[in-house]
């Protein structure tokens, strides 16, 4: 009997031991990175009992995406951390690095980086929020795009995509 | 304390106890040692002298005595983590999470 609960006991552990240590880990980064946040950044949880998703809402205050509204899903795995938390981008946007199903290319969230660049354990979720926030200044990379076909419109014509980009701002993402 | 002693008496130091030097070596010693007590474990951020947090959730009633399973691991780099923790990383990237050097064991603390 004993040695029965025992092994059922173990068998659900494995996984709710690493949602703990998830948990543990996310009240300490949560935390900071709420103490953190850039002026143009917000965050909304919608379970306050679950740190593991909530929304995060960009609002350059520069660059060709200023003044738009770019809101993005960040979720954590239970694997977190050591794998990156999981990031989409929801609202429509014309960006090098975010595809048009919203995946978000973004060095920190690559695994098995070699350059250095990539995710380590020892980042934090106020890095991910600064990498995402600044995808639209310094980040912002037409060499290195997820958005192939308008890094190739950019190469040749860079005025006329920003252009684009800033019609497409206004028509989608403006609040 | 010997080097205050040096400055002021330098007319009569010939008879300078080798003494003084070896209660300067055992001092900083100490502080070495209590140093490497306070260090963070990078990756789970609880300090390296005490369990891991993988291993605090696994055995909740005696945490402060650990049972010798989480063990400190020193890089060749000299960056120290819980073995636990970095050896759950080195199979997504085997490179210290610290300084990103390739990652190979010195020691494992006993
Ligand atoms: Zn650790
Ligand atoms: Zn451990
Ligand atoms: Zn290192």
């Amino acid at each position: 009997m004993i040695t029965l609960t025992r092994k059922k006991a173990n068998e659900s552990n494995g996984q709710s031991k690493r949602i703990s240590i998830r948990d543990k880990l996310l009240v300490k980064e949560v935390q900071e990175m709420e103490e953190n946040l850039p002026s143009t950044v917000k965050t909304s949880f919608p379970d306050s009992n679950n740190l593991s998703e909530f929304y995060l809402t960009v609002q350059p205050n520069e660059g060709l995406w200023k003044d738009g509204r770019f809101k993005f899903l960040i979720t954590i795995n239970e694997d977190y951390n050591m794998m990156p938390p999981k990031v989409k981008c929801l609202t429509k946007i014309l960006h090098p690095n975010i595809s048009a199903a919203g995946d978000v290319c973004l060095s920190l969230l690559r695994l098995n980086s070699i350059d250095g660049m990539g995710w380590m354990p020892t980042r934090r979720l106020k890095d991910v929020i600064f990498g995402i926030n600044s995808l639209f200044t310094d980040l912002c990379d037409f060499d290195d795009p997820l958005n192939i076909e308008l890094s190739e419109e950019y190469a040749a014509n860079s005025e006329k995509v920003k252009q684009r980009i800033r019609e497409h701002v206004l028509q989608n993402a403006m609040r | 304390m010997s080097e205050d002693n040096d400055k002021t008496s330098y007319d009569s130091d010939s008879s300078k106890p080798d003494k003084m030097f070896t209660l300067k070596k055992w001092n900083s010693v100490a502080m070495w040692s209590w140093d490497v007590e306070c260090e963070i474990c990078a990756i789970c951020r609880v300090q390296v002298m005490d369990a891991c947090l993988r291993c605090q959730a696994e055995s909740k009633k005696d945490i402060q005595s650990k049972d010798g399973a989480c063990v400190v691991v020193w890089g060749e780099c000299n960056h120290s983590f819980h073995h636990c923790c970095m050896s759950l990383w080195v199979k997504q990237n085997n490179r210290c999470p610290l300084c990103q050097q390739e990652w190979s064991i010195q020691r494992l603390s006993s």
